[in-house]
């Protein structure tokens, strides 16, 4: 005990007083924003520009309809603050003649960027269910729902009124309502409506959880690694056993990232105090659960122990940095599924796949936490399971790679071969 | 019990060949021990074996007069032959923390560093991380590490290999005074010069097992007057009577050479005046490396040199 808690300390201190650990820290946050956030951001941001566009339509009034539709830009309301800022907005030219030169023209005006686009609603068209809008930003797909209801909006006034209803009660009939999705809780009651958030915070923390099982096991694979080449280890094995060496790397790199772990969650805490969050609206939605703050150290633990042990095998196995990198891959495999899993479970958590996947002592530590974090905490019995085969997983992976740990720490030369290792589990 | 460890016929076994084959060998209290062999002779597996690192196949471990176990280490001191320090760890924090895992105290430890440090002029590096150091001064902390929890047997590796002859010296020095305080000392060495120096026993180890154990003088008188040292001047062509001479060492005007089993000294010396002038011409002991050399050598050809148990 003594022994295992000195190592412990050791591998703690040396880890948490450098810079790197200071930095991390930082940029791990700032990381996963960039990964998880700043790209869906963009995906439902518009670029903020003008576009400015031509349409043709069947009749003079449809057309000026469409001009003040999308030169309004009226906006479904339960679209965020912060995308109204930088939508683009239209500016609307409206073209007469339906013939094909007036469509070469304006292809031909598209060319040569005077016009970014124009909407093709001929009458045919009317009649077929189907107008063309050609554009050259044809990847911007929030551009096309808008000029799309535009569009559709417009028509919809013109048949209207063709059927002699009179222009104010127009507005009233084609009003928008909007929707709050929300879940309903165990307690039979609804939830708080939810935004994008419910399910931006699931991934953050996603990511949260699998970078650090992912860093932290290399970080345990390296020091190792080093320990066998510098030849500590020999050292250090005249004074402990194999056994305290493991398991005080493997806490004390442990305790390295719970301390990181719950430095973030104490900066999340402070900034949801109602004060602090009122200032900024982007955090608003990011109302976290309780329990989701017990349960990521307790899930990041859980897949740290399952995931270092082997990598501290792995370590062990290997006398290069370049051996690691080819071996590691077996293991970082698993972990990679579950970010591949991740968006599935987290769209839709009551599928079966969902269900196995948190189930599976490899994937669980992430995706059953992925489902706590989710709008719709799993039942009880399925948490409980879950950290039980985890448990068991981590008691099982202990025994074996504390063998191969054991016997590849004092192995120097070539890389053992499989039926080595399985020998060495054997007999060690 | 007298002895400080014990070795009762282990062996070592890896995949296909034997490493250590039922090695035995007893190290008494306040001995200087000597554990030689040429390089893979199974030395550093054995004395892995002692402090429990691998478990020998079969055999047993006695250390201070009980079967091996796990909590004899804090009383044993052990300077590996690869050298190891924490890279990143200031020269005194590691210290510490060597000395801690041995059961020193904190506080305790922190003075028998400084103590030691300044005892090996390190003093001014007490700050500096291990791998600022140079590798004669790492060999050192290296050495401190092993001293520092003031074991009653120490084991040493190639204690003094990257050193200079001074701070070898001084090491030297150190051994001697922890001998005289009447700790146990085991070396595992290549270099000869040093085990006539220090050593009061031997086992020589070739291949996995013992070749030659013993005390040192008896193991050498026991070769007896074999070997001539010449000194001369001119042709040395006697050198190659075969019936005289079984092997030598020429280098030049000086030659060491060991007497062919049953040889007259007497004829040679005359063979040798025939020729050449010589200038010195004495009857000696055997050196350790040159029955060193034989004992390796004529365990290869299998031929009997003076094995002796």
């Amino acid at each position: 005990m003594r022994n295992t808690w000195l190592i412990i300390k050791r591998e703690y201190l040396e880890r948490v007083r450098t810079r790197a650990f200071l930095i991390f820290t930082v940029l791990m946050p700032m990381f996963i924003a960039g990964v998880v956030v700043i790209p869906s951001k963009l995906m439902t941001m518009k670029s903020g520009s003008t576009r400015s566009i031509a349409v043709v339509a069947p009749t003079a009034q449809i057309a000026s309809e469409i001009k003040s539709q999308l030169e309004t830009s009226e906006q479904p309301k339960d679209k965020k603050a912060s995308d109204n800022d930088t939508a683009p907005t239209f500016h609307v030219e409206i073209r007469s003649g339906q013939g094909e030169d007036t469509r070469r023209q304006l292809a031909e005006e598209v060319l040569q960027n005077k016009i970014d686009g124009y909407v093709w609603l001929t009458d045919s068209a009317v009649r077929d269910g189907k107008f063309v809008y050609a554009t050259n930003h044809p990847s911007d797909f929030t551009d096309f729902s808008t000029v799309h209801s535009a569009v559709n909006r417009s028509l919809m006034r013109s048949r209207i009124s063709a059927r002699g209803i009179p222009a104010g009660d127009i507005e009233g009939i084609l009003k928008r309502i909007d929707m709050d999705v929300t879940s309903v809780g165990k307690d039979g009651k609804e939830g708080e409506p939810v935004g994008v958030a419910a399910f931006f915070l699931p991934f953050v923390l996603m990511f949260m959880i699998y970078m650090t099982v992912l860093i932290y096991g290399m970080v345990v694979m390296r020091s190792v690694l080093q320990e066998k080449t510098s030849r500590v280890m020999e050292v250090m094995l005249s004074s402990v056993s194999s056994t305290q060496m493991m398991a005080g790397k493997l806490l004390g790199v442990g305790a390295v990232g719970i301390t990181q772990i719950l430095i973030w969650l104490v900066t999340v805490l402070l900034f949801s105090f109602p004060g602090i969050a009122a200032t900024q609206p982007m955090l608003k939605d990011l109302h976290i659960q309780p329990v989701v703050y017990i349960c990521l150290p307790i899930f990041f633990l859980l897949g740290y122990l399952l995931y270092s042990t082997m990598y501290a095998a792995v370590g062990a196995m290997v006398n290069s940095e370049e051996e690691a990198q080819q071996l590691q891959w077996p293991v970082m495999m698993p972990l990679i599924l579950c970010s591949v899993f991740a968006s599935s479970v987290i769209r839709d958590p009551n599928t079966p796949l969902a269900f196995w996947t948190s189930i599976f002592p490899l994937t669980a530590p992430i995706l059953m936490f992925v489902r706590i974090a989710g709008v719709q905490t799993p039942p009880l019995w399925q948490i409980i399971l879950s950290i039980t085969l985890q448990v068991l997983a981590i008691c099982g992976m202990v025994w074996v790679c504390a063998r191969i740990y054991r016997v590849g720490i004092l192995m120097y030369g070539k890389r053992p071969t499989l039926p080595e290792i399985l020998k060495w589990i054997k007999y060690a | 019990m007298n002895n400080t460890l014990e070795l009762r016929s282990i062996t070592k076994r890896y995949d296909k060949f034997t490493a250590v084959d039922s090695l035995s060998l007893q190290i008494p209290k306040g001995c200087v021990y000597g554990l030689l062999g040429p390089n893979g002779a199974g030395k550093t597996t054995s004395i892995r074996m002692m402090i429990g690192i691998t478990v020998p196949d079969s055999g047993e471990v006695w250390m201070f007069g009980e079967p091996f176990k796990s909590s004899h280490l804090d009383r044993v001191g052990y300077l590996p032959e690869e050298r190891g320090l924490y890279k990143r760890m200031k020269i005194t924090e590691l210290l510490s923390f060597f000395a801690q895992l041995k059961g020193v105290s904190r506080e305790d430890a922190e003075k028998r560093v400084a103590w030691w440090l300044e005892r090996l002029d390190l003093l001014k590096w007490s700050k500096s991380k291990s791998e600022e150091l140079s590798k004669g001064m790492q060999q050192k902390v290296q050495f401190i590490a092993s001293v520092l929890h003031d074991p009653e047997f120490v084991i040493m590796d190639e204690f003094s290999s990257g050193l200079d002859p001074a701070n070898a010296r001084e090491l030297e020095n150190i051994l001697l005074e922890l001998r005289k305080a009447g700790k146990t000392i085991l070396f595992s060495t290549h270099r000869m010069d040093q085990v006539e120096k220090l050593c009061d026993e031997i086992t020589l180890v070739n291949q996995g097992r013992a070749v030659l154990q013993g005390d040192l003088r008896k193991v050498k008188s026991s070769y007896g007057k074999s070997a001539v040292q010449i000194e001369y001047d001119g042709d040395a062509r006697f050198l190659e009577r075969k019936d005289l001479v079984q092997s030598f060492h020429n280098m030049g005007n000086h030659v060491e050479l060991k007497l062919a089993p049953g040889a007259d000294p007497q004829q040679l010396l005359r063979l040798a005046a025939d020729s050449a002038r010589i200038s010195k011409f004495e009857l000696v002991e055997p050196s350790l490396e040159e029955i060193f050399i034989d004992v390796v050598n004529g365990d290869k050809n299998s031929l009997a040199g003076g094995t002796n148990a």
